[in-house]
């Protein structure tokens, strides 16, 4: 028999040793829960019919639900296809192993949430499965990466496809110039050819010239899309280029019944940027403007330039905006004008390189494009450009 | 103004119907044509017949257009060398042969603007030339030769410079 002080020191040395031990595990506890709140994956506890347990703050934040709207929620019910989660807790459950699976999810606003999910078996301590322990993490950022990736990629590979195609189609294209040019010429004064069929074999020459020419403002327009120079940049007066190219444009303004209204700010407007280039953007512009208006088919159309400074941003930009009284752009279109080419004008009008090369243009030169068309009313091309 | 029969052009370039054809319009605008499909055959043709302007393609398997025009120069010093290059490889050509060439067109050409420059490049070529056999003739003047020295040296410059 133990004496009684002996038992009473042994009592106090359990319950030391017992608060030692709680102490321990509420240091655990609080740590876990630490990691938990303050995690951004999604951690979730759910029972063997797959009712929702637990579910931490990452959760809440990644699908836009509070934990009292999911309590007694189904996690099923929160993927975009439940089957794809409920077989893989199946898989979980059966297996009684950790599983892994890419899900996606829906926001409670309805945006799809990409996520690889994590899944585990809870058991009890008699090695009996109670539940599933899950981890979700939201990739959906990475995902959009990595698509992107692969489209740059995959239009740099058809960049450097067209790029050979187009050098290659040159040479043909210039022997069928030249040769038609020689047809011109033989025909011009042989002898036995009556002169109407002089006329017919010259006009035919002629058609033969424009459709080569045609081509080849294609392939230098991919080209000059393809060809990977460096910007010549310099400081230049963004009026005196809308005039500039104004008058580049003169021969195709002429037969249109078209006015041209500049609503400049006072005095020159600096901008760094790259003149050839810009000019090309502006070309493709106004010529789509003056397309437009033509094709309204009405008397006295319309293009404004104007030209308004925008500091609303984090650097400066100047703001040039080409508008027109044409037919307008079809909200259908509008999604897809920037597309390579894709085109609305009739064959041999259009290449449907214009827009999307302005656009990367743009992009390439610091600035930004927007666009504002009502069918049948006009359309307004917004270009912003840094301040130089 | 030189007749344009005066004018002898060689053509350059792997093209061959493209030279083909070329040759036949020019030589139908009275023009002298020879057409070659290679560096290495300009050259040979070069070495025993003289031109005024060649047109030389830049892109060419073998020797390329700067490497022709500068062994076309080292033969026949006043010739003048018309390159022909393709979209985006203008900037490597001018660098490569600024001084060499009188002209860069760029491929597809337009024959009007190929028959203009022909014929700048001519001009251009006779009035180098000119001056260059002025100051040769001047410089046997006052060599201090006799009438019998003086006779051979002309002979011999009038040979130089293809004149009869």
């Amino acid at each position: 028999m133990e004496s009684p002080e002996t038992l009473q020191a042994k009592l106090k040395k359990a319950n030391e040793a017992l608060s030692e031990k709680k102490e321990a595990l509420h240091r655990a506890r609080d740590y876990l829960e630490n990691v938990l709140e303050n995690s951004r994956d999604m951690v979730f506890r759910a029972d063997l019919d797959d009712v929702l347990v637990s579910f931490s703050k990452g959760g809440e934040s990644a699908l836009g639900y509070t934990r009292e709207e999911l309590s007694g929620r189904k996690m099923k019910d929160l993927a975009e296809h439940p089957h794809d989660f409920e077989s893989l807790a199946v898989q979980c459950l059966e297996k009684k192993e950790t599983v892994r699976e890419e899900i996606s999810f829906q926001h409670k606003t309805g945006r799809i949430v990409y996520c690889e999910v994590i899944l585990s078996p809870l058991t009890n301590t008699r090695g009996k499965v109670i539940g599933m322990a899950g981890v979700c993490r939201d990739i959906t950022a990475w995902k959009k990466f990595k698509e992107d990736l692969i489209r740059v990629d995959r239009l740099a590979e058809v960049g450097r496809i067209a790029s050979g195609i187009v050098h290659e189609l040159n040479n043909p294209v210039a022997v069928i110039g030249e040769i038609s040019g020689w047809v011109g010429s033989v025909a011009g004064d042989a002898e036995g050819l009556s002169e109407e069929d002089r006329e017919e074999i010259k006009t035919s020459i002629r058609h033969i010239g424009e459709q080569t020419q045609r081509c080849r403002n294609i392939t230098h327009q991919l080209l000059s899309f393809v060809r990977e120079s460096k910007l010549a940049t310099s400081s230049l007066d963004a009026h005196e280029l809308l005039k500039e190219t104004i008058n580049l444009l003169t021969p195709e303004l002429k037969f249109t019944d078209v006015e041209i209204v500049y609503n400049f700010l006072e005095g020159p407007v600096f901008i760094n940027s790259d003149k050839q280039l810009l000019e090309q953007v502006f070309v493709n512009f106004i010529s789509n403007a003056v397309y437009a208006v033509k094709e309204k088919g009405e008397k006295r159309g319309r293009i404004t330039l104007e030209t308004f400074l925008d500091d609303s941003g984090d650097s400066p930009m100047v703001g040039i905006a080409i508008s027109d009284t044409g037919v307008g752009i079809s909200r259908k279109d509008q999604k897809s004008i920037y597309e390579y080419f894709y085109s609305t004008k009739p064959p041999g009008k259009g290449t449907g390189l214009g827009l999307p090369i302005s656009r990367n243009i743009i992009k390439n030169l610091g600035g930004s494009l927007s666009l504002e068309s009502e069918p049948g009313e006009g359309t307004t091309f917004t270009v912003r450009l840094p301040v130089s | 103004m030189s007749e344009k029969s005066d004018i002898r052009v060689l053509l350059i370039d792997d093209e061959e119907t493209l030279v083909e054809y070329l040759s036949k319009r020019l030589l139908r605008e009275g023009y002298t044509v020879k057409a070659t499909f290679s560096g290495e055959e300009a050259t040979e043709v070069a070495n025993n017949d003289d031109f005024d302007v060649a047109i030389v393609d830049l892109k060419m398997p073998g020797m390329d257009g700067v490497e022709t025009q500068k062994r076309l120069k080292k033969i026949q010093p006043f010739l003048q060398c018309v390159v022909l290059t393709g979209h985006g490889t203008i900037d490597t050509a001018l660098e490569s042969g600024k001084k060499e060439a009188f002209k860069y067109l760029l491929k597809p050409i337009e024959y009007d603007n190929l028959v203009e420059t022909i014929n700048e490049a001519y001009e251009h070529k006779v009035q180098l030339q000119n001056a260059r056999f002025k100051d040769e003739v001047e410089d046997i003047y006052r060599s201090g030769l006799g009438a019998r020295g003086m006779k051979k040296a002309m002979s011999k410059l009038r040979k130089i410079y293809g004149i009869s």
